[in-house]
Parts: structure tokens; sequence; C-alpha cells
């Protein structure tokens, strides 16, 4: 009986019976039509619902049969699972959106009775096993869609819905035509009967009338350019029918592809460039975009265009074994985060994505829009993440390089248009904050959204990459969201205790090297967090974002696969985002930030699946086995973890996201987070070593490392902004780190690991102070500070001690590092490149003298005399740090032993350099000399330098004179080209999309026009020009 | 001129691939398997002669409910679009707008009984439509070309307002004659050529003759839509009692098939073929009937 | 009717003349009413080329009746599904062609004017 009531056919009976019903019930009065139409619905969801669970349980297929005979004579109907996934996940969807629609719906028969057999017709393009009866619910769903559409009566709409009727009337036709054209060449109508005799439908009347049937499916899934009519209808139909026609409609017709995809077997080659093209060029064009609803639909279309090329490559690849995780989970992050993405922009009322809707005061609802962005990124942990992980392992392990070069370069266009309408809708607002939308007509966002959570988990399953611990760090940022009420202090001590907890239980089961970072960063980044406590107001989302990120990074650094270090690598990047995203000047380069930031990512997942495809697992030991010809995936995989360290050339984000994220942020940013990227280089330096391929590439990122180091010098003594100075110094020291480690032995490595420790520690403080003297002075600019010694003698004592550190002064820690690095380089031969490093020392002591003096030294200024001491929640993190510096200057035994032990087992052969151990090596090369040196030059220069300047005429003593007139010789000399650089490739990139997006003029005859074009296009690339030929 | 040219190259491409198609033609000599067996099978399965009949409300039924579900659709989609409330600014816009253009004299009578004015306005928004495109192709001409075709039109509303002598008596004698021709289609589906959409469609023709012939009338559509509702109702009853009585959902064999070529014969066919008959009919009347207003 | 092409390639050509005179029509007339008529006029040649393809040499309708016993029916019926499919299609193209309309009207009372080119509202 149960069975009954839930069989697949009563979709059928219910959407038809109800829409039959439904003017019946609105003459007995509207509580009836109401009801009446959301037990249909209801019904419809449970129907498919309770259908599918039973096939999930492991049920048998469900085949609904009609006219109580067998196919082919008649029509019949099959609910497998792919079947229930689709409609459960559309009628489920679909439900929400009545609800989000209901506005426009309630008291309107006749919209209800259409929005009812949509869902129907829907369903029924998904489940049906016949050619014609798949047209005719085609029909039902496109007749469906044209009467929605009419809900919107604004001029704009209607001539809109009227483009939408030409085109998809076209493609309708067509599939006619090759229906019945293909009845005629096989005699039969039945799907299963067709893909039997595939090898029957030959000739010109069958290859032709197959093609028809193809250009439908592809037309009506909008491919570029034969899409203007589309984007049309995303603009201006009201946000509900328009999520309707992206999701539902589209899912329909995908299905329907997909279904008959065993027919299109030599057409696979062209469904995937079809894709491709869409997928590319709709990102590209959306660039442009903003409007947001039409934005969105350029999203809508890349995303079907995407899940075209994944499933026709995925085919004729014969991976077919991964098209559930790939299609489904792109299906599904597609089907629930658009539909939300345009309810949001429905409920918000934005037209224009630069429209002053501010959401900054409506932190739910931004993080929403966070959450439905960060989905259709592809990014975790959502199914898009992980279903073009393995799409892109999967093309990778075929040889198929270009698409996913294609994939890749698409995915980061559609989040940099997405993310822009983000970073708008988040700026600070002047406009008062308008009436507040009513939380029912939020309900349904918030319902997807949940199933997004869900969905995400599910597929994380399906990857096999689901446990506890990945989803840790996201689990505690939950739950400290919930707590997200209590009052900001609280919330920090919280974080504390739970990044303690948690961390440590991550961190305890990495390994090696790993462990020894995690225990490091674990720590730097809880005594960096505690300086939080120095500001008491609410920072309503940073402490639960914090402990995701916190919590990320031991959670990376225990990885055992490629894929799980993926995941909390990009983690790491959304929180780092999310969290810079707070401070109040950042918006431009929280975009910035989060595009190099996926740049680096994409590298690294091209990196990774280069090497997975070499050696056949995604397990990180494989990085031990792979051989030379991983090559190619250490260049990708070194390239994006420099991107994300800050090499020079692409460090292009780095200086404005460290310096407008918020003061005690940016000491953790520069301190704890980018050493994530070093770990990577140094794991991905390994590879390079132990496959012996890559050694004369570490020349060259030596170099980078040097170049980098003096050109953040350089940059940072043009500065005026002493936070700014700061994250120059930041990327400066990364440089020096990046040449260690490209030192490619067991010297360099413990050289790296010496200078990250002392680099956490040093920026940590450095950061720290300057964000209490900003608390203090209220300035950033050296011109408005000085003399604060004084005022602030503790901080001033502190800030000398790291800065010594950094320098590489004896006798603190830094000294040991770099000096080691000088000897190194000449020992290797790097004669030039030591030269380098001894003018890098020489611009870096110049630019912390100036930070020192600039800030500490000198005359106090006007209105600053009442400037106190930095309050004790800053001071005692700075000192603790301070500690660390001295008892590691004092015992470097106590780092240098473990990380021996870390690096020696892996090391194996190349341990012992040149018959020596460490010590040794310590020993001999005795850095006293070197030091010597280096200070002489750098004294000689800077003597050069001073009596450069004191030969103009009445230049004074004056130290900040003295820097003022170098800044103005360095600005002259060194424009700054990589900024320049990347801003011409934005500039090209949207000049080329303003240029492509002329095809879209806005007429329905020539989008018409260019449809029918689109089918001979097709059929030209099947046929070739013979198919023009009466005997071809 | 360069969209002629390119919709030259767009015909001639086309004409190339269904020459082509036409060069690849053969015209069969025999039935193939599946139509062998419609043939043979519907006759002595379902008992109807019309084997047509017999696949398009058994056999291939599942459509057929589908494109009454279209149908059923568009009436409701055409009444979405021309709903009245929200059109009514508009029309009354367009009636303005013609008064402007008027002499006063002629435009108080319009302006009078809203009801006909609504109609007339309608009925001049596409006469200068159909004037138009009468008389230009390209657009830009078109809208001078309507505006100026105004006067003209508005005497042939005036005049369409009566209808003569011959439209009146010929309706009346007509209308009985189509109506009983659309009901004997109907009723004959499982006999011989026609069936419910046909019959229908035969039945709506008399209902748009009617509505020519008197332009002031009006039509019961709230009844019909109830009619319309109803026969749908029944049409899925009709299938879900196949499913419990008969072999599967939209089987007609739970009513006994008789004898071949009886009126009362084919088990439900004619029933469902009468129940279509009905709903086409209505929904086509008021799909008639809203573009009238 | 013993030279020349048998009859249902005539209906062929026919009808997918009338389709490219349908296509013709809908690309180059500004006129909203043309377009659909054009729309209508190529469904209703396709609809002509598929009742063709249902052709059997020398064939007549599938009804029983006087002129066609259940036995010869096999051998002398055309096929049936073809035309049953085009009761189908010619029902959903009168609806399309319905809704089109219902658009036209719509269309010209937003701006008084049928010419495709005036409703240009959003373009890329």
């Amino acid at each position: 009986m149960v069975e009954a009531l839930f069989h697949p056919l009563n979709i059928f009976l219910l959407g038809l019976g109800g829409g039959f019903v439904i003017p019946l019930l609105y003459r007995l009065g509207k509580p009836w039509l109401h009801a009446g139409f959301f037990v249909a619905l209801i019904g419809i969801v449970a129907v498919s619902g309770v259908s599918f669970a039973g096939l999930l349980q492991g049920g048998p297929t469900i085949e609904v049969l009609t006219a109580g005979s067998q196919p082919p004579l008649s029509i019949n109907l099959r609910f497998g699972l792919w079947e229930g996934f689709f409609t459960f996940g559309v009628n489920l969807v679909a439900l929400l959106g009545a609800l989000h629609l209901w506005d426009r719906l309630k008291g309107n028969y006749g919209a209800l009775l259409l929005y009812l057999i949509l869902v129907m017709g829907i369903d029924g393009m998904v489940m049906t096993r016949d050619l014609f009866n798949l047209f005719v619910f085609l029909e039902i769903v496109s007749i469906a869609t044209y009467g929605l559409l009419g809900l919107e009566r604004r001029s704009a709409a209607v001539s809109a819905a009227f483009k939408y009727i030409m085109a998809t009337v076209i493609a309708s036709t067509l599939f006619l035509l090759g229906s019945v054209l293909l009845y005629y060449v096989t005699g039969t109508l039945n799907i299963d009967a067709l893909i039997e005799h595939r090898a029957e439908i030959t000739g010109p009347i069958g290859t032709t009338a197959l093609l028809m049937v193809l250009a439908c499916l592809v037309i009506e899934l909008k491919p570029f350019p034969a899409n203007g009519w589309g984007l049309d209808v995303y603009e201006t139909a009201p946000s509900g029918i328009a999520a309707m026609v992206s999701v539902g409609v589209s899912a329909g017709v995908f299905f329907a592809l997909m279904k008959l995809l065993p027919l299109f077997q030599d057409q696979l080659g062209i469904i995937a460039i079809s894709g491709g093209i869409s997928f590319l060029f709709s990102n590209l064009i959306g660039c442009t975009q903003t409007k947001v609803q039409r934005m969105l639909g350029y999203s809508s279309i890349s995303q079907m265009g995407l899940m075209m090329l994944a499933l026709a490559l995925l085919t004729e690849i014969g991976a077919e074994a991964s098209i559930p995780l790939v299609v489904g989970g792109l299906f599904v992050n597609h089907l629930l985060a658009k539909a939300g993405l345009f309810w949001l922009a429905g409920v918000l009322r934005q037209d224009e994505v630069d429209a002053r809707t501010s959401l900054s005061g409506r932190p739910l609802l931004l993080a929403l829009l966070a959450l439905f962005m960060v989905a259709i990124a592809g990014l975790p942990p959502f199914p898009g993440f992980w279903a073009k992980w393995e799409l892109v392992m999967q093309l990778t392990s075929a040889g198929k390089l270009p698409w996913i070069a294609v994939i890749l370069t698409g995915s980061l266009l559609e989040a940099a248009y997405m993310f822009h309408w983000f970073v708008r809708a988040m700026r600070p607002s002047d406009a008062r904050a308008e009436a507040r939308p009513d939380t029912v007509a939020l309900l349904p966002v918030y319902g997807i959204a949940l199933l997004l959570v869900v969905a995400g988990y599910i597929a994380a399953r399906i990857s096999g990459a689901a446990s506890l611990w990945i989803f840790a760090p996201l689990a505690v940022g939950v739950v400290l969201c919930a707590l997200d009420r209590l009052p900001g202090r609280l919330k920090a001590v919280l974080m504390l205790i739970a990044v303690t907890l948690v961390g440590f239980w991550l961190a305890e089961s990495a390994t090696g090297i790993a462990r020894l970072f995690a225990v490091l960063l674990l720590g730097g980044s809880l005594v960096i967090a505690a300086a939080s406590l120095y500001r008491d107001d609410p920072r309503p989302g940073y402490f639960p974002m914090l402990a995701v990120l916190l919590l990320s990074i031991p959670a990376l650094l225990r990885s055992t696969t490629s894929l799980e270090f993926f995941f909390s690598w990009e983690i790491v990047t959304l929180a780092s985002c999310f969290l810079i995203a707070k401070g109040r000047g950042a918006g431009p380069h929280v975009l910035t930030f989060l595009l190099f930031s996926l740049l680096s990512a994409f590298f690294l997942l091209a990196g990774f699946a280069g090497i997975a495809s070499v050696s056949g697992t995604t397990s990180l030991s494989a990085l031990l086995t792979a051989g030379p010809d991983a090559t190619t995936a250490l260049v990708l995989l070194g390239i994006g973890f420099l991107i994300k360290a800050g090499a020079i050339g692409v460090h292009v984000w780095l200086p404005g996201a460290y310096a407008e994220a918020d003061d005690d942020f940016t000491a953790m940013l520069s301190a704890v987070v980018s050493k994530v990227a070093i770990f990577g280089l140094l794991t991905g330096t390994y590879l390079a070593i132990r496959s012996q391929a890559a050694l004369e590439l570490a020349h060259g990122m030596a170099w980078i490392g040097m170049l980098t180091t003096i050109a953040g010098a350089v940059m940072a003594l043009r500065q005026t902004d002493f936070k700014r100075l700061l994250a120059y110094s930041s990327m400066s020291q990364l440089g020096y780190i990046v040449t260690a480690i490209a030192l490619m032995s067991h010297l360099g490595w413990v050289t790296a690991l010496y200078l990250v420790a002392n680099h956490m520690m040093v920026k940590g403080i450095l950061f720290l102070a300057v964000a209490g003297i900003i608390l203090r002075t209220g300035t950033r600019s050296f011109g408005e500070t000085g003399g604060l010694a004084r005022a602030m003698p503790i901080t001033f004592i502190l800030f000398v001690v790291a800065i010594v550190s950094m320098s590489g002064l004896p006798p603190l820690m830094g000294f040991g590092g770099k000096w080691l690095l000088l000897s190194a380089m000449t020992d290797k031969g790097w004669n030039f490149l030591a030269a380098a490093g001894l003018f890098a020392t020489f611009l870096g002591f110049l630019y912390m003298i100036r930070l020192v003096a600039g800030l500490f030294l000198g005359k106090r200024q006007r209105g600053q005399e009442s400037v106190r001491e930095l309050p004790i929640a800053l001071l005692v993190p700075q000192a603790l740090l301070v500690v660390g510096i001295l008892v590691l200057s004092l015992y470097p035994k106590l780092l240098m032993d473990p990380v021996s032990a870390a690096i020696d087992p892996q090391f194996a052969s190349t341990l012992v350099w040149e018959g020596m151990s460490l010590y040794t090596i310590y020993g001999y090369w005795n850095p006293t000399p070197v030091m010597l040196i280096a200070v002489a030059v750098a004294a000689a220069l800077g003597v050069i330098a001073w009596l450069v300047y004191r030969s103009g005429v009445g230049r004074t003593g004056n130290l900040a004179r003295f820097y003022a007139y170098y800044r103005r010789g360095i600005e002259v000399a060194v424009p700054p080209v990589a900024t320049l650089f990347w801003q011409g490739v934005t500039d090209f990139t949207l000049a080329t999309a303003a240029t492509f997006r002329q095809v879209y003029t806005g007429n329905g005859q020539t989008y018409a026009m260019v449809v029918l074009f689109y089918f001979l296009a097709l059929y030209l690339a099947s046929t070739g020009p013979a198919g023009f030929w009466i005997a071809g | 001129m360069m969209r002629h040219i390119l919709v030259a190259i767009l015909v001639l491409l086309f004409g190339l691939i269904f020459a082509r198609m036409v060069g690849g033609y053969v015209e069969l000599d025999a039935l193939r398997p599946l139509a062998l067996d419609y043939v043979t099978r519907a006759p002595v399965e379902l008992g109807t002669p019309n084997i047509i009949t017999g696949i398009l409300i058994t056999y291939r039924g599942f459509d057929t409910l589908g494109e009454v579900a279209v149908l059923f659709m568009v009436a409701a989609s055409v009444g979405l679009l021309l709903k009245k409330d929200d059109g009514k600014a508009s029309v009354a816009k367009v009636s303005s707008d013609k008064v402007t253009g008027e002499k006063t004299a002629a435009a108080k009578p319009v302006l009078a009984r809203t009801e006909a004015a609504r109609a007339a306005a309608a009925r001049a928004a596409a006469a200068k439509a159909n004037a138009s495109a009468r008389a230009v192709t390209t657009g830009t001409m078109a809208v001078k070309s309507a505006r100026g075709a105004e006067p003209v039109e508005d005497e042939e509303t005036a005049s369409q307002r009566e209808p003569s002598e011959i439209v009146r008596t010929g309706t009346e004698v007509l209308l009985p004659l189509i109506f009983t021709f659309g009901a004997y289609v109907i009723v004959n589906g499982h006999l011989s050529a026609g069936g419910g959409f046909q019959g229908g469609a035969i039945v709506a023709s008399g209902v748009m003759l009617m509505l020519l012939s008197r332009p002031g009338m009006k039509l019961n559509v709230a009844l019909l839509s109830i009619v319309e509702s109803f026969a749908g109702v029944f049409y899925v009853c009709l299938g879900i009692l196949g499913l419990v009585l008969a072999g599967g959902f939209l089987d007609p064999r739970f009513l006994p098939i008789g004898t071949l070529g009886a009126f009362i014969s084919a088990g439900a066919i004619p029933i469902i073929s009468a129940l279509l008959g009905i709903k086409v009919g209505a929904e086509l009347s008021v799909i008639i009937d809203r573009f009238r207003s | 009717m013993t030279t020349g092409l048998p009859v249902s390639t005539i209906l062929l050509i026919t009808g997918f003349a009338l389709a490219l005179i349908g296509i013709w029509g809908m690309l180059t007339h500004r006129n909203i009413l043309r377009i659909i008529i054009g729309f209508a006029v190529m469904d209703t040649g396709l609809h002509l080329v598929m009742v063709a393809t249902g052709y059997i040499t020398a064939g007549t309708a599938p009804i029983l009746d006087v002129a066609l016993s259940p036995a010869d029916a096999p051998h002398r019926a055309i096929d049936p599904i073809p035309s049953a499919l085009v009761v189908t299609a010619i029902v959903i193209g009168l609806s399309v062609t319905a809704v089109m309309l219902a658009y036209a009207i719509r269309l010209y009372a937003a701006k008084k004017t049928l010419s495709i080119d005036a409703f240009t509202e959003s373009k890329w």
C-alpha cells in the first residue's frame, strides 16, 4: 500500500490532477486553492523522496509502465538512482522556490497550476524513456515557463520572454523533427531501443536527425554565443522564476542529454567543446556585468557548460565511475547555490552589483551570500569542490591538459565576478539600514543553505575524505558562531580554549617536519591570537572564523593525501580572506587576495593532479616515490606556493591585504599564515630533490627568493605608512626563506626552518606593537609619529629586540639563520646571489633603522603628549615572543634537535653534507667573519648613500629627510611594474569581455538567427563540409 | 541588407541539409515491426478500428495526457498574460490614445461603454498590426504606417460592431451544423477519422464564428473553465481506473471491448475521446475569448 | 504517376520548402505578427515532412473499415505512428502560437509598436 502510495507514477497524477483541480479549488476559495497546491507539491516531493530513499537502500530501479502494455509499444518511464537524485533535488528546490515566490503565486491560480505542472514536467523529462514523450515534457516545461515569465509585466521582461520563446521554439522544433526522423530511420521511439540500435542510425537522415536532437538539448542549455535570449530572461524575470529556469529547467534538459548520451558517442568532442566555450566565455563576459541577476545568469550558463564538458569528457575517457561524483556534485552544487543566490538577490531587491543596499549591517545575510559564493566558486566544503577535484584528477590522468586550463581559467573568472559582488555588498554603507527583509522570505534561503552544507558532507563522504578531523575546524567554527552574541573578550577566550584543545589534538597526528611546523605555528598563533583581547568590541564573526583558520593549519599539516591537503589549504585561504575582509579599508584588497589565492590554489590543484597521474595515488607519501616524470607537476606546485608566499611579480596581493586587515590579524597573517605556503614549498622542493629532475630549477628559485627580498626591501623603503612598510618587510623576509629552501640541501632546510621560527616571532612582535601604536596614536604615518620611546618604554625594548633579531645581528637567533644562508650560497658557488644577499642586507638595515627611528626616536608629535604604554593584552604576547627569541638564541639546540630529527629521516641519503653532520657544519662555517664582512659592506654602502645625500646643496643631517630623498629616487627608478602588469591583465580581460559581449544585441530576431546558425555549426562540426552536399 | 544576406546563407545551408535528407529518403514499402504490432494488435486488444486513435489514447496515452496539459497551461498562460486587472491601465491607455487621434464626437460612444471600448481597442490593436504588416516590411516604417492607418481602422471597427444580415443569418444556420459535426467527430473517434482533438477544434471553430458574428456577446468563461477542469480530472481518474481495474495507467480496457466497429466498443476509449473533445473545445473557446478581451 | 517522384518525396520536398519559407519569414520580417506567422509556416512544413515519412508505398489510412479489412491492414496500412505524433505536434504548435500571440499583445501594449527592433531593452 505504501509502495503504491509513493509510486513514482503518482508524481504525474499529483501534478496533472492537481493542476486540473486548481481552477476548481479557486472557486471554492483561496484557502482551498493554497492547500491544494501545497498538498500536490509536497506530495510530489514526498513521492520522489520516498522512492529515492528506497533506491538508496538498495531497492530495484522502478519501471513505470503505462497503458497496460510493454514498451516499446507503450510509453514507459524509469525511476532509478540518477532519476531519483535529479527529481528529488529539483522537487525539493521547487518547493522552497514556491515559498520564495509566494508573494506572486498566492491567489493566482493560473500561476499556481503552471508552477505545479512545470515541476511535474521536469520530473517527466528526467523519467521518461520515450523520445517523443520527452519532447512532450519538454514542451510542458517550456510552456509553463512561458506562462510564468508573464508574471513580470515590465516591458523589458515581456520582451525578454518573447526572445526566450522564439529561441526555445526553434530548439524544440529541431527536437520534434529529429525524433520523428529517428523514428523513420529506426522504427522505434523507445530510448533504450534506440540506444540498442545506435549503429543503424546512419545516412543523411539518421545523422541529421540525431544532430537535431542533440542541437536542441545543447541550445536549451544556452550555449555561448547562442544564449542572449536566456540571459535576458535571467536578468528580467522574477528571481524565483529565474532560479527555476536556471536550476530546474536546465536540470531537466541536462538530464535528457545525459540519458541520450549513448546515442551521441561520436559527438562527445563537440559536446565538450560546446560546454567548454560556454563555460569560458560566459565567465569572461560575466566579469563586465553589473546587473546581479544577469551576472547570475552568466554563472548559470557557465555551470551548465561545465557540466556538459565534464559529462562528455568523462564518458570519452571511460571514467564513468567518476560521473556520479563529478556531474552529481556539480549539479547539486549549482542547484542549491544558484537557487540560493537568485533568491537572495530577490529578497534583497538588489538589481545592480553596485547598488547601495549594503549588507554590512546584516552579518547573517552576508554569511549566506558568502556561503553561496564559496559554493559556486567550487571551494570547500561544498559539493562543487569535491566534484572539481575529481574532474581535474581524471582529466589529468587522461592527459587532457588543455581542458584543465579551460576549467581553471573559467573558474577563476567566475570567482572574480562573483566575489566582486560580494565585496561590493560587504562594504560599509552610509545609507541608513532599510527595512529588514522579513524572516519568512528568507526561510527558503536558509533551507537551501542547510541543504548545501549537507550535500557538501555527502560529497566528501563519496570522495572518501570525510573524517572527523578534516571537518573539525569547521565544526568548531560553527559552534563558536552559535555563541557569537557573547561579549567580545569572552569569545576570544573561548576561541583560545577551543584552538588549544582541538589544535593540539590535530597536531598530534602530524609527523616529521609537518609536526614541527604544527607545534611551532600553533604555539605562535595562540600567543598572537591572545592579543585580540586588547579590543573589547564584539567583532561579529571574527572569532569563529579565526578559530577555523587556526585549526585548519594543523589540519593541513596532518594531511596524508593531497585532497586533504588541498581541502585544508582552501579553508585557510577562505578563512583568511573573510578575516581580511573585516578590516575597514580592506574592500578592494580582499578581491585581489582571493584571486591570487585561487590562482595559487589552481596551480596546486594542477600540480597535485599531475603527481597523482604519475604515481597513481593521491597519497602525499607518493611524493617520495615520484620520479622525474613529475617535473611539470613540481613546477606547477612551486608556482602555486610561490604565489601564496608573495614572491616577486605575484606579490601584489600582499601589501594591501596585510596593511588593510585588522591590526592584530595582520600579525597573524604575517607571522603564522604565510608559513603555510613555506611549508608547501618545502614539501614541494622535497619532491624535486627526490625526483632529481628539477635541481637546475633550484637556482632559479633562489634568485626569485633573493629578488623578492630586494624588491620587498626597496618597496618598504618607499613607504610612509609604517604598517605597510612592515608588510613589505614581511615579503622581503619570506624571500630569504624561499632562497634558503632553494638551496636544496640539509643545511638550507635547517636554515629555512630557523628563519621561519625567527620570522614568526619577530613579525608577531612587530605587528602587535604597530597595532598598539595605531591604537594609541590613531595614525599609520611616519609623518605623525616619533619619539614614542619615552611614552612606551616596554614596547620600545621589545620592538628593538625584534628588530635586532630580524636584521640578523648577533646575538639573537636571526643571526644564525641569515649568516648560514650567506655562507651556504658562497659555498655553493652562487656568488652573485651572495652579493645580492649583501645588498639586500644593507637595504634591510636601512628600512629597519627608519622604522625604529621614525616611531620611537626624534621629537614627539604635537597632541601626542598623553600617549600611554600599550595595553597589557598586547604587551604580554609580545613579551612571550621575545622570551621565545631569547630562549632559542641562547639554546639553539632546542630548535636544532627537533629540526634535524624531523628532516633526517626524510633526507635519507643526502642527510650528511659532504661527510659532515650538521653540528660540524655549523662549527666549521664560523659565521662571524661572514657577518663582519656583511656588516662592513652594509656600513660602507650606508656611508656612501649618506654622502650622496649630503652632497646636494642645503641638505641637513635630518634622518627623515634622508629617507624622503631616497624615496623619491626609488619612486622614479623603480616603477610599480608588477602592479602595472596585473592592472594590464585585468584591463585586457575586461576589454576582451566587452568585445565579446557585443554579440548580445538585445534583438530577439538576431538571437533566433544565431540559434539556427549554432545548429549549422554543430552540424558542420559533426559531418564536415560533406554534410552540405546532396550526395555527401 | 547585411541581415538579408546572412539569412539567405542560412536558408541556403538549411536547404542543402534538407536536400541531402530528401536525397537519402527512401519511401518505405512495408511496415516496420513496431508499426506492424500496432496495426495488428490495436484492433484486437483495444477493439478500435481507428488505429491512430488507439495509439493516441492508449499506447501513447501518456503523450496525449501531456498534450492536454499543454493546452490547459496555454489557457492559463494566456489568461495570466492578458489578465484584465493589470491590463486595464494599458488598455485604457490605448483607447485614450485613440481618443486623442479621433474626433471627440466619435470618441464619446466608445468611452461610454467600457466593455465594448475595450474589445474595440484590442481589435484596433490587432488591426493596426495587420495594417502595418500589410503596408511595409521594415520595422521602423511599420510604426509610422501603423499610426497613419489609424482612421481607416476606426471605420472598420465601427462597421464590425454591427454584423451584417448575411453574417447573422449564416451563423444561425451554420452553428448548429458545426456543433453537431464536432460532436460527431468526437464520439466517432474510435471508429473513423477523428477524435477528441479534431472534434474539439471543430467545436471551438464554431465558437469562434459565433464570437465573430456577435462581438458584443459574452462567453461564460467561468463555466467553461469548470467544465475544462472537470474533464481533466475525469481523464486522470479514468487513467487511475485503468491502473486499478486493468493493466496499467491509462489502460482503457477496464470497460468491455465490445465488437469491433460498434459505436459502443473499444473500452473506455470513446469516453476518453469525449472528455478530450469537451476539454479541447472548452479550452480553445476560452483561449479565443481571452484574446478578444 | 508511374514516372517521377514517389508521392511522399513530393510531400517531403513541399514540407521542407515551406519550412524554409517560414525560416526566411521569421528572420527577415520585423513585425512580430509576421514573425509568428513565420514560425507557424515552418511548423506546418515540418508537420508535413513528418506525416510524409510515415507513408508506405500504395498505403492507405490505418482505419479498419470497408476499404481496409483487418487481414489487409498489415500490408496496406501506412505507418500510424507519425500520424499520431503529428496530432500531438500540431496541438503543441498551436499552443505555442497562442502563447506567442498573447505575448505580442502585451508587447504592443507596452510600446505601441510591433517592431521587433523596439524590444531590445536588455542586452550585454
